[in-house]
């Protein structure tokens, strides 16, 4: 009767940013990503990703919560890079292998089927 | 600002392929990309399913909500599913969806007049978009042609009848399970098997047929000329570790050494059948660079830093 609209989990409520940033207050270069409606498809891939920056001191995400739909990007940096650099970095590589994989996998459908055709 | 760039260029074999089923393998990228794409097909590639049902007539033995929900679940072919908008970010309806963009209206209507009992299915169902039907999975199933049948949605006897508008609209597994289009997904690490052949040939043959029965799946042969012991499908090892408790039980410990190829992966993909299964590995692999694209820092979050990037610059003392 009173439980929450299945969308919730998806749709980020009107009014909230989709990413929001915050600076660590105590250490230079480091910084948390609030992600609302994201989880671990998400936040493993991006950690994973930043993992691969030499700059990156540390990278980690955690979802607070399995009711709470978000999930929060930590990124420590080396003074060469800053976390939004190294964020926004992570995410355009992560874009390209996907447009790689895309097209590595249409090549490979139409090569398959050529073949059956035969 | 540009830095490095750390990007992968993942390599894809498709081993076999079918409508519904695909065999492929992923290399040289990380578990992370692997999982997210399995997560991604099962619960984010939009599909289209009936959500709305208003019952005209029910005598049925069935009470409304039973067949409603039963109607929720028929597979809907759904290739439109990506193009369509959901109906709840719809501009040309009020989201109640009865607009071409976001839903598809059904109209079931079926009365039993004879004493013989009439079975409603899912080929009772009439779309008015002739690209959103129910899923025939008639000829691909070992059934005769000639007794064509679709879902069973109810049974009727004589003076029954059901009378039903439905509207089908896009969603997603995450909301409901009726949306997901992927009956499984799943993805292993390929296994890498080194034998240690000097430590095998100090096997007797009865030991080594003891070995290689130990595996619950056909992993390794004898050949039966040489009783030399060879890996035949390493793919079929489970990562169950009999080998190697036999080996260990034996007193020979690293007769065998097995370990996952950690950029190596062995993908299926079975699709319900309302898209086909290459084409929900395309889908989730576009959705989920939309997903990468929503999560972008946007511009004003940037200005905001820049402000305090002068403060920043200024405490490291730049």
């Amino acid at each position: 009767m009173n439980a929450p609209d299945r969308y919730e989990r998806f749709v980020v409520p009107e009014g909230t940013k989709k990413v929001s940033y915050e600076r660590d207050t105590k250490i230079i270069n480091a910084a948390s990503f609030t992600i609302e409606r994201e989880d671990h498809t998400i936040g493993n891939i991006v950690r994973m990703q930043l993992h691969r920056d030499d700059n990156v001191l540390f990278a980690g995400y955690k979802l607070p919560h399995p009711l709470q739909y978000k999930i929060i990007v930590r990124i420590h940096t080396t003074s060469q890079s800053s976390p939004m650099q190294a964020y926004n970095q992570a995410i355009n590589d992560l874009d390209k292998e996907l447009d790689h994989l895309r097209n590595a996998f249409e090549a490979e459908i139409s090569r398959h089927s050529e073949r059956f055709m035969l | 600002m540009d830095g490095a760039s750390y990007q992968r260029f993942p390599k894809i074999k498709i081993r076999e392929m079918k409508d519904d089923y695909v065999k492929f393998e992923l290399r040289e990228t990380d578990a992370s990309m692997a999982n997210a794409l399995r997560r991604v097909m099962l619960v984010e590639v939009p599909t289209i399913a009936i959500d709305l049902v208003e019952i005209e007539v029910n005598s049925s033995v069935l009470n409304d909500e039973f067949i409603s929900h039963r109607l929720g679940l028929i597979p809907l072919t759904s290739e439109r599913a990506m193009n369509m908008r959901f109906s709840r970010d719809c501009d040309a309806c009020d989201g109640d969806g009865q607009c071409e963009f976001c839903s598809v209206e059904f109209h079931l209507r079926a009365k039993c007049m004879t004493d013989q009992t009439l079975d409603v299915t899912s080929k009772d169902l009439i779309s008015s978009d002739h690209t959103v039907v129910p899923v025939d999975f008639s000829d691909s199933a070992g059934f005769d042609s000639s007794e064509q049948r679709g879902i069973i949605i109810v049974k009727l006897r004589r003076g029954q009848e059901l009378r039903l508008r439905a509207i089908a609209r896009k969603g997603i597994g995450k909301d409901h399970a009726k949306w997901s289009p992927a009956a499984t997904v799943t993805f292993m690490y390929e296994p890498e098997i080194l034998i240690n052949e000097d430590l095998m040939e100090s096997l007797t043959l009865d030991e080594k047929r003891s070995f290689v029965e130990s595996s619950p799946t056909k992993v390794f042969v004898i050949n039966p000329h040489t009783h030399q012991v060879t890996v035949v499908d390493a793919e079929a090892y489970t990562y169950d570790e009999e080998v190697l408790k036999k080996a260990e039980s034996m007193g020979k410990p690293g007769l065998v050494e097995i370990c996952p190829k950690e950029d190596s992966f062995i993908f299926t993909v079975e699709s319900t059948g309302v898209i086909k299964a290459s084409q929900l590995v395309l889908n989730a692999i576009d959705i989920l660079k939309q997903k990468l694209d929503a999560v972008r820092l946007s511009e004003d979050t940037v200005e905001a830093d820049d402000q305090f990037g002068e403060l920043g610059a200024h405490m490291r003392g730049g």
